[in-house]
């Protein structure tokens, strides 16, 4: 065999495109399996979507589903809801979980680690058990404090989540694993913490920002249970409580559901499309190039 | 965005006087009074909100496991330590304990494994890469429903398609839900699928964190791929699995969801897990007082097995600091 | 640019807030002078569309009450009223399963009926026997039945004459039943004689308590604090099921509880003991409906099993539970018990509505129901009114399925559920 130049690895043959498509493909269809059965189902006649094993190829095609699906509840409603809520829930869990994420994972202060340990506290216990009380916390508060947040207002869906223990310990490992040469030297340049956390920390956060800011959209858009307990008027209802009305303790409405869901996803899957360019950063922007 | 390059010149401190700053959280220097007051006021609004909504509710809980209560009447008198006491002699509360170990233990290794592998497939710019992505999160995004009806569909033992292929391998038909020693695995594998999304975007998000120079110079050094990844990609990666470790773990030891839409705990108790088990006493069998107890037990579990994992993951995770 | 990022995000912060602010108008306050009552229901589909009708029309003839109906999953209504009565704020009406009834007997904020189902025109004893069995809990009248179904079998006639097997007639018995089934079931297409729920819970329960009363059996004693059902009655009914599902195989067991009626509907049962509430979920089969078989020899006869739901009336004050009560009362009067029934294809909650025309007409909406609607003649009892029911059930459940699965034999079974129920119900306070 003729020597060949060392670095240069030879290849016995090449493929037009990349080898790790073929794990991704196969990966990616086991992933949206069961989306195929939903959004098949959403364009199906209810007799057809009474079938076990499911039909996966629908004789044709019916899209009146989805208007059907939008006209059977106020979903415009619903859904304004839902995004309210969402938006919300993620613009102040972006502000509040930054503020005490950097705190936790850079600042000293007395009490620090007793404080971290209760707030992962109430990670543990599951919400059969603190439901109750979380209503009544609630309803107290939307009378004595603001009646937004109070029962059946969409405060109460916002509130208790705008802050939370997860987005807390998302953030402080990410920011524990940013060299931290760049703040102290920006301190030593007179900078205060909230600026070096503005102007530094954060900007190099974009990934782990945005992850949380898609990860409590998902959370905030598909919660159910709170919903249900908190919400007493229909023109209140979110888009999980929109969506169940279609299931009946005996009946439920399989393809006016699966078409209602396609369109409750559709929001969140191009938020993620969207979100997802700044997971991965180019490695520029980091400045590590140049040292 | 502007680049922030410009804020990120490194300074070599070599002003006289000044030591090498230490690293934070040290605890070589006290905290000054105005790190302390800024360290309060940065926690304060996020705390807030989680001790109110959060600390309160599980306090009044652990008081409810002290009486006995229906939740129908406001009749609810103290009966010390009764409930936790019957919970030692409930065999049903031992059977959920083994099943959501049993479970948990196959769950977060799992989701763990699949997800970096598919993390770090998926870190690249090639074709396509934003369908992938996007098809990982979203399995997180679909209604527990529908997967719940994909998948008993899927494992059915006589219409599914899983038997099919087992048996063109020669595999006779499994029951798999049907099975009381195989229906915890089900549900399982039923978990792994919906919480893959999660852990990509996790670990896609720590991926960024490994500066590609390092790898680089290990290349140039004349390390394989593998060698690479395991002795300076994992270790990067260390404070994302820690956190995916404590997190999934915390999830898992409270299934319900998918307990609940499909075996209800069945067949047999098999797939009765604890969250399961205290909404069963609390909502269909009116002891609620029972069920506040049977939290609490899980939550003793929960904080021991967390502090274990932070305790263990100190010594292993390293942040670049 | 940063900054814009700062303030765009920060308006956002201030006008999603202003939305939720906005956005959230008190509507249960009705309109100035008149009274407001929220109903908490689960109807969806053709049920949903008739209650808002009904509603509307009592709307129009009573001006000054406003009826806000919210919609809750009915699987999901005990969680959300439980917490809503502890927390102070109970809806006025709220549509309960009949096998909460014992318990939501207990909540002091729940009405006391007794007096108000005596009035002139009401006819209490015009609804069925079930209902008004489930609605009473130690004498006391807790709720107006909202709903009503029973026990039958529908069978697939294609596939019976496919097998050569004439269709069932109203005097056959369990023993045909089961040879029916094994002559159904055909491994290679994949097709079974009936199906069983397996998930241990009450649905898996009550379709076997219907062969234990046809078998003469009891479940619980007289006064309910003794297992009556480990019997000679109890075990004909256990080996019965158990005949089918571990020595014939014709069987399937649906651990789930989701797949058993889509399978019925594409061909694959021959027969299914269930209510009328799946009757709308077969298009695809032509299905005949028959009345539950006999064991011959026994006193139960053709007895059925029945699952009535209630509305209960939760007490917010004098004005509003009397609103709630006057509209409960209109809703179930026997004309818009009428109207209710020939639109949804519903099981019709009194007696006096049965009148020929009336079973032509549902029959012609939805085939097969008059079968299900006399059956409601069958119907001489109720499960045990006791709050520690959902314990037996449990217990019950277990046993049912163990022995389906294969995993202990009848009579062993049965006297060690006697056992424990016996303890669970000692242990009790009643």
């Amino acid at each position: 065999m003729a020597a060949s130049a060392p670095a240069i690895p030879r290849r016995r043959f090449r493929l037009p495109f990349s080898p790790w498509h073929l794990v991704l493909v196969p990966a990616t269809l086991a992933l949206i399996f069961p989306f195929v059965w939903l959004v098949v189902t959403s364009v199906e006649t209810p007799a057809e979507a009474l079938h076990f094993p499911p039909v996966l190829i629908p004789r044709e095609l019916h899209l009146e589903n989805y208007p059907n699906a939008l006209a059977a509840a106020p979903f415009g409603r619903f859904f304004l809801n839902s995004a309210v809520v969402a938006v919300t829930t993620v613009l102040c869990n972006l502000v509040f979980c930054s503020l005490a994420g950097y705190a936790f994972a850079r600042l000293r202060f007395l009490g620090r680690g007793l404080l971290f340990a209760v707030i992962m506290t109430t990670l543990m216990v599951p919400f059969q058990v603190t439901m109750i009380p979380q209503f009544i916390i609630t309803k107290w508060l939307g009378v004595h404090v603001l009646a937004q947040v109070g029962i059946n207002h969409l405060g109460a869906l916002i509130l208790p989540n705008a802050a939370t223990a997860f987005g807390i310990f998302f953030l402080r490992q990410f920011f524990k694993t940013l060299p931290v040469e760049y703040e102290e030297s920006a301190r030593v340049d007179g900078a205060s913490r909230l600026k070096v956390l503005w102007r530094i920390v954060l900007p190099l956060s974009a990934p782990a920002l945005a992850t949380l800011a898609a990860l409590t959209f998902l959370d905030s858009w598909n919660n159910f249970l709170w919903p249900l307990i908190a919400v007493t008027s229909t023109n209140q209802m979110t888009l999980p409580l929109g969506l169940a009305t279609f299931q009946g303790g005996h009946q439920t409405e399989w393809t006016l559901l699966m078409a209602g869901n396609v369109m409750s996803l559709a929001p969140m899957l191009l938020i993620f499309f969207v979100a997802q360019r700044y997971f991965v950063r180019s490695i520029a922007a980091t400045g590590l190039a140049g040292t | 965005m502007a680049a922030p390059s410009v804020l990120l010149r490194r300074r070599r401190t070599a002003e006289p006087g000044r030591g090498r700053p230490a690293p934070a959280g040290a605890g070589r220097r006290r905290p000054s009074r105005s790190e302390q007051l800024t360290g309060w006021g940065f926690v304060t609004p996020g705390v807030a909100i989680i001790l109110l909504f959060g600390a309160v509710p599980i306090v009044w809980s652990a008081v409810m496991s002290f009486q006995r209560n229906n939740l129908l009447t406001g009749n609810t008198p103290f009966v010390g330590l009764r409930n936790y006491r019957l919970m030692l002699h409930d065999p049903v509360v031992a059977q959920a304990v083994e099943h959501t170990f049993v479970y948990t233990a196959l769950f977060v290794p799992g989701t763990m494994i699949v997800g970096l592998f598919l993390a770090v497939a998926m870190n690249r710019k090639i074709r396509f890469i934003s369908v992938y992505r996007t098809a990982a999160y979203a399995t997180m995004a679909i209604s527990t429903i529908s997967e719940a009806i994909v998948f008993i569909w899927l494992f059915d033992p006589s219409y599914g398609v899983i038997n099919y292929f087992l048996s063109l391998l020669g595999i006779p038909q499994q029951q798999f839900l049907n099975d009381p020693s195989q229906a915890l695995y089900v549900i399982v594998a039923m978990t792994i699928w919906g919480w893959t999304g999660f852990s990509v975007v996790i670990y896609l998000a720590a991926l960024q964190g490994v500066p590609q120079m390092l790898v680089d110079a290990a290349a140039v050094d004349g390390a394989s791929k593998w060698t690479t990844f395991r002795r300076v990609t994992l270790p990067l990666l260390s404070p994302a699995s820690l956190f995916l470790a404590v997190w999934l773990t915390i999830n898992a030891l409270q299934l319900f969801d998918e307990v609940y839409l499909s075996t209800q705990g069945g067949p047999l108790n098999a797939t009765t897990v604890l969250v399961y088990y205290l909404y069963d006493q609390a909502f269909q069998n009116f002891n609620f007082g029972y069920a506040s107890a049977i939290a609490y037990f899980l939550f003793l579990i929960i904080l021991v097995v967390t502090a274990i994992q932070f305790r263990v993951g100190r010594r292993f995770t390293h942040y670049r600091s | 640019m940063r900054t814009h990022w700062l303030s765009l995000a920060a308006a956002s912060c201030v006008v999603a807030l202003g939305l939720a602010a906005c956005g959230s108008d008190a509507s249960n306050g009705g309109s100035g002078g008149g009274t407001s009552i929220s109903i908490w229901e689960g109807w969806t589909g053709a049920e949903a569309k008739t209650f808002a009708h009904l509603v509307s029309v009592y709307q129009k003839q009573n001006p000054g009450t406003t009826i806000s109906s919210l919609f809750v999953n009915n699987d999901n209504t005990l969680q959300k009223v439980l917490t809503a009565v502890r927390g102070g704020s109970p809806p006025d009406i709220a549509y309960l399963y009949g096998s909460w009834a014992p318990n939501v007997a207990q909540i002091p904020q729940v009405v006391n009926l007794t007096k108000v189902v005596q009035r002139p025109g009401v006819n209490w004893n015009d609804f069925w026997v079930g209902e008004r069995d489930v609605a009473t809990v130690n004498g006391r009248v807790i709720g107006i039945p909202a709903l009503v179904d029973n026990l039958a079998v529908v069978y697939n006639k294609t596939l019976f004459a496919q097998a050569h097997l004439p269709v069932p007639t109203a005097s056959w018995t369990w023993q045909q039943f089961v040879s029916d089934a094994a002559k159904l079931t055909n491994p290679a297409k994949k097709q079974f004689g009936t199906a069983y729920v397996t998930p241990g819970s009450e649905d898996t329960v009550w379709h076997w308590e219907v062969l234990l009363w046809e078998a003469g059996g009891q479940i619980l004693k007289p006064g309910n604090k003794q297992a009556a059902f480990d019997s000679p009655a109890g075990l004909m009914a256990l080996n019965t099921i158990r005949q089918m599902a571990v020595a014939d195989h014709s069987m399937y067991l649906d651990p789930t509880d989701s797949a058993y009626a889509n399978l019925f509907n594409s061909g694959k049962l021959g027969m299914l003991v269930t209510g009328p509430w799946d009757l709308s979920g077969f298009p695809n089969v032509q299905y005949g409906v028959q009345i539950m078989p006999s064991f011959p020899g026994t006193t139960g006869g053709h007895q059925t099993i029945s699952g009535p739901d209630n509305w209960v009336i939760f007490n917010n004050g004098a004005a509003h539970t009397a609103a709630a009560e006057k509209f409960l009362l209109w809703l179930t009067a026997p004309a818009q018990v009428k109207y209710w029934s020939l639109h949804t294809g519903d099981l019709p909650t009194r007696h006096s509505v049965t009148t020929q025309g009336f079973l032509s007409a549902m029959n012609k909406a939805l085939p097969g129901v008059d079968t299900f609607v006399t059956n409601l003649g069958n119907v001489h009892q109720a499960r045990p009114q006791t709050a520690t029911y959902p314990k037996v059930s449990q217990i019950l459940g277990t046993m049912i399925v163990s022995v389906l699965l294969g995993k202990s034999q009848p009579q062993a079974a049965l006297t060690s559920a006697a056992q424990q129920v016996n303890q669970a119900l000692a242990s009790s306070n009643g």
